[in-house]
């Protein structure tokens, strides 16, 4: 701003010493004596001046035309108003130019007229023709002076010649002879020893015997007649003679003289005068133009700044800076109003900004703390929009329903049953409600996954976002399965141990009795009493043992079991299992699939699930033919990897209406089974970690698939294991 | 008399200017004879004639009564003095050429000084401008013995004299250069 101030003001002064400059050179022109020395120099600092003020518009256009060619803010503006201040400014100083150079041309020339001139002339010409004859009339006299000259001695003219100057009345006289040398001499001063010498000219034209008279200024100014004259009488003599002019005729001669020399170096000036005068108009226009256009630029400028600000400061509010203020103009008018309430305006909006982040902010802040108190929930949770689309599910969710519910954009919840039809139940109990309008509602709902059965508890209510206007439905479940199933095996184990403790007390003592009185009165009685005392007492004790073999697996059932768990190669630990299979009439096969996959795990407990599913399944097979399979596989499901151990027969199959209840205590299809085998395996692969499942084969027979987590290995781990599944078998 | 600032200023006018002049008319003037010689009370003696002879234009601006002013510069400094050192001698000798329509003669005036001559004939009043007659230089016991001096000589029409309006038309045309080729020579003392 600084910088900008002092460029005016250099400017500014430039013009001033340009316009001083031009009044000066106008000066001299007009003959002014002390200026006259200085027109040149003057000249040559105005042109110089005017060339900087030139180059200073030019700048200022190219600036201009820069502006305009981009597009800057304010350019076309800029460019529309300098053209109009320009064109207004050029056009009165053009016609003020024109004019006054044509009454100048014409004032000059005025001072010329023909009649003036011709005056001049005449005037010149009168003079020429009085001294002429004054020269004649002198020459006449000089002519006559010698003439009367009588001795041409040397002495008789050195004492003649000062009676001839007497006689003329002239100023001088000399006497020369043919040699120039100075025969007598008579001056009015008796001090002047020597003569004026005669030019050249005057001795060349007197000797061709021409006489000579001329009319010179002395030193003083004063007018002289010098006349030189041959002798007529041819005695090789020559009579130079000064004669004063009168003081009138000097004073009207001079006059003359200098009115016309002053005349005819004016008349020959003419055309220089006309052109001093036109440069010196030209330069004064040519100053007004470019000071005129020069002011345009600034003024414009000044005028233009504001709104150009206001335009720049639009385009960066618009770009998305609110924090842009308009500097203020010095000047109180209108555009400073503008500016005034553009500020405030983008002021307000910015605060408006701030406030609409901050609450984004916060709302961000407040998803975030959702979505992380969601996502840590072991409750699945999900948000169905107005129209039955899912908006939100977090993982729990997700992994309660076994479903990358993230992936799916815009899936309604009817969609779930089409991504995995086992929960068709729960999509349709959920809608069921949901279609019903019930303001809420809860529900226990049992699914049937490939895992097992899933047991849901379900609770749901209507979202309201608005007042009045409805906003879907949120759904919160979670998986009871294992506390449902841990609820009923504890119960179940209570009864267990109760009934153990019940009824495993009596049993003792009815055996100990029955063999008490086999002992005593067997040897006793009669063979055929005997015979039905024997078989009796063969019967209690039989179904006695029989029923503790029952309470003692109610007794395992209960128990809770301590697992040893270490890494199991699963490949290896089947083989090793399946190794007690192996014979000529062997109806086990295993085929192994798990390669060096391994699980951790405790291979006691493990071995019983093996045996126990080997054994219903060889139980299962018809009296010839069929066998039962055993396979091991990798699988992956839900990001994990897990090792599969399959055992399928060629039996008829599990019962429909027992498929569902097959891990259940005491449920069982054998006339002497507990019903506990299958339900202390699930037991034990649960205590794993793993799944079990149940169903029948496409080709008949019943197929028992556990899966179990595979354990991360490392090479230190991969020795040690081999170690322990070689010391196992040892 | 010019005073020295405004001879410098027209030095520079003169530099400036320079480059518009053409090389058409440098033929009007020219150092006939120029004679250096010492004088018996041991100073340095400078004799010289010039020729002039004048353009139509300028004789036209004679005839209608335009003072042609000539002046011849004389000046001498040490060969190896710097730009700034000031010259050992230096001499302006301006004489201003004048046509009395009235008694049709040539009137030469020697500016500063009350010489004042006429002539009949142009010839013999441009002969008598031109004539440089026993100048004393300097005296030859000033000089540095060891040193060479260089005696320049320059004659021009000084177009700063001539009528205001008729100067810058005049800085800008070449008849009106008038301008001899400088003279030069070296002596030691």
């Amino acid at each position: 701003m600084r910088t900008k101030r002092l460029d005016v003001m250099a400017t500014v002064m430039l013009v001033v010493l340009i316009l001083s400059s031009l009044h000066m050179m106008s000066g001299a022109v007009q003959r002014s004596e002390a200026l006259d020395e200085w027109f040149m120099p003057l000249l040559l600092f105005t042109v110089t001046g005017l060339v900087v003020l030139v180059v200073l518009v030019g700048w200022s256009l190219w600036q201009l035309l820069r502006d305009y060619r981009s597009q800057v803010a304010g350019s076309r503006l800029n460019l529309r108003l300098v053209i109009m201040v320009g064109a207004l400014s050029l056009a009165p100083v053009s016609v003020v130019f024109v004019y006054s150079l044509q009454f100048l041309s014409k004032g000059i020339d005025g001072w010329f007229d023909v009649q003036v001139d011709s005056a001049m002339e005449d005037a010149l010409a009168l003079s020429r023709v009085s001294l002429d004859l004054h020269k004649r009339e002198l020459l006449k006299l000089s002519e006559s002076l010698l003439d009367s000259v009588e001795d041409s001695s040397q002495a008789a003219l050195a004492l003649t010649v000062g009676d001839l100057r007497e006689r003329s009345g002239a100023l001088e006289v000399s006497l020369f002879n043919q040699q120039g040398q100075v025969m007598g001499l008579s001056h009015q001063n008796p001090e002047v020893l020597t003569p004026s010498p005669p030019t050249r000219h005057m001795v060349q034209q007197v000797s061709s015997g021409k006489n000579f008279a001329s009319l010179v200024p002395t030193r003083d100014g004063q007018l002289v007649v010098r006349v030189m004259v041959p002798d007529p009488k041819e005695r090789g003599l020559a009579l130079q003679a000064i004669y004063l002019v009168s003081d009138t005729l000097n004073d009207l001669t001079t006059n003359v003289q200098e009115a016309y020399e002053a005349y005819r170096e004016r008349a020959y000036l003419r055309g220089s005068i006309k052109f001093s005068f036109a440069l010196t108009l030209s330069l004064v226009l040519l100053l007004g133009l470019f000071a005129a256009a020069w002011g345009a630029f600034y003024t414009t400028r000044q005028l233009v700044k504001p709104i150009k600000d206001i335009s720049e400061g639009t385009r960066a509010v618009a770009e998305g800076d609110y924090e842009t203020r308009v500097p203020m103009p010095r000047v109180r008018d209108e555009l400073s109003f503008l500016v005034d309430s553009f500020n405030e305006m983008t002021r307000r909006i910015a605060q408006a900004r701030n406030i609409a982040d901050a609450s984004r902010r916060q709302l961000q802040a407040q998803h975030n703390y959702l979505g992380t108190v969601l996502g840590a929930l072991s409750t699945g949770v999900m948000a169905l929009d107005e129209n039955g689309l899912i908006e939100t599910a977090n993982p729990a969710a997700e992994l309660i329903l076994g479903l990358r519910l993230k992936q799916q954009n815009g899936l309604a919840l009817a969609g779930l049953s089409r991504l995995d039809g086992q929960l068709e139940p729960f999509v349709d109990r959920i809608s069921e409600g949901i279609r019903q309008g019930e303001s809420g509602g809860r529900a226990e709902i049992t699914l049937y996954r490939e895992e097992g059965r899933q047991v849901l508890l379900c609770q749901y209510s209507p979202l309201q976002l608005e007042l009045g206007r409805p906003g879907g439905h949120v759904l919160v479940f979670d998986d009871v399965t294992e506390l449902v199933r841990a609820q009923r095996d504890a119960a179940w184990g209570e009864v267990a141990r109760r009934l153990a403790h019940e009824i495993k007390n009596p049993l003792t003592p009815i055996q100990l009795a029955a063999e008490r009185m086999r002992r005593k009165y067997l040897g006793q009685m009669d063979p055929e009493e005997g015979d039905v005392l024997d078989r009796a007492t063969n019967t209690i004790v039989q179904q006695v043992e029989a029923l503790k073999t029952m309470v003692n697996e109610f007794s395992d059932y209960a128990r809770p079991c301590k697992m040893e768990s270490r890494p199991v190669r699963v490949d290896d630990f089947v083989s090793e299992v399946m190794a007690l299979y192996e014979g000529q009439q062997s109806r086990v096969v295993f085929q192994p699939g798990a390669g060096s996959a391994a699980i951790e795990g405790d291979p006691v407990r493990l071995r019983q699930v093996l045996h126990n599913l080997i054994k219903n399944g060889q139980e299962a097979l018809p009296a010839e033919g069929g066998k039962v399979y055993v396979t091991t596989g990798l699988l992956e499901r839900g990001g994990r990897e897990l090792a599969q151990i399959c055992v399928e027969d060629d039996g008829s199959g599990f019962e429909p209406e027992m498929m569902d209840q097959v891990f259940e205590p005491y449920v069982t299809n054998k006339q002497k089974g507990t019903g506990l085998g299958l339900a202390i395996v699930k037991r034990i692969i649960g205590e794993h970690g793993g799944n079990i499942r149940a169903d029948n084969r496409e080709s008949g027979g019943a197929r028992v698939t556990i899966s179990l987590p595979l354990r991360q290995t490392h090479d230190s781990d991969e020795t040690s294991m081999s170690k322990q599944q070689t010391g196992a078998r040892s | 008399m010019i005073r020295p600032g405004m001879a410098r200023i027209r030095l520079v006018l003169l530099c400036v200017l320079h480059f518009m002049w053409l090389e058409a008319a440098a033929a009007a003037l020219s150092f006939d004879e120029v004679t250096i010689t010492l004088g018996e009370d041991n100073r340095i003696m400078l004799d010289a004639q010039l020729g002039y002879e004048l353009n139509e234009t300028a004789s036209d601006a004679l005839q209608n009564g335009v003072p042609l002013t000539f002046e011849t510069h004389i000046q001498m400094r040490a060969v190896e003095a710097w730009v700034w050192e000031a010259d050992t001698v230096e001499f302006r000798v301006r004489n201003v050429l004048r046509y009395r329509p009235l008694s049709g003669l040539y009137e030469v005036r020697r500016v500063g000084s009350e010489d004042k001559q006429v002539f009949a004939t142009r010839a013999s009043a441009l002969r008598y401008m031109g004539r440089i007659r026993e100048l004393a230089l300097i005296n030859r016991a000033e000089l540095d013995e060891s040193a060479e001096y260089l005696v320049r000589l320059r004659s021009f029409l000084d177009i700063e004299a001539l009528p205001l309006p008729m100067r810058p038309m005049a800085y800008i045309s070449a008849d009106w250069k008038l301008e001899a080729e400088p003279w030069e020579w070296q002596l030691r003392p």
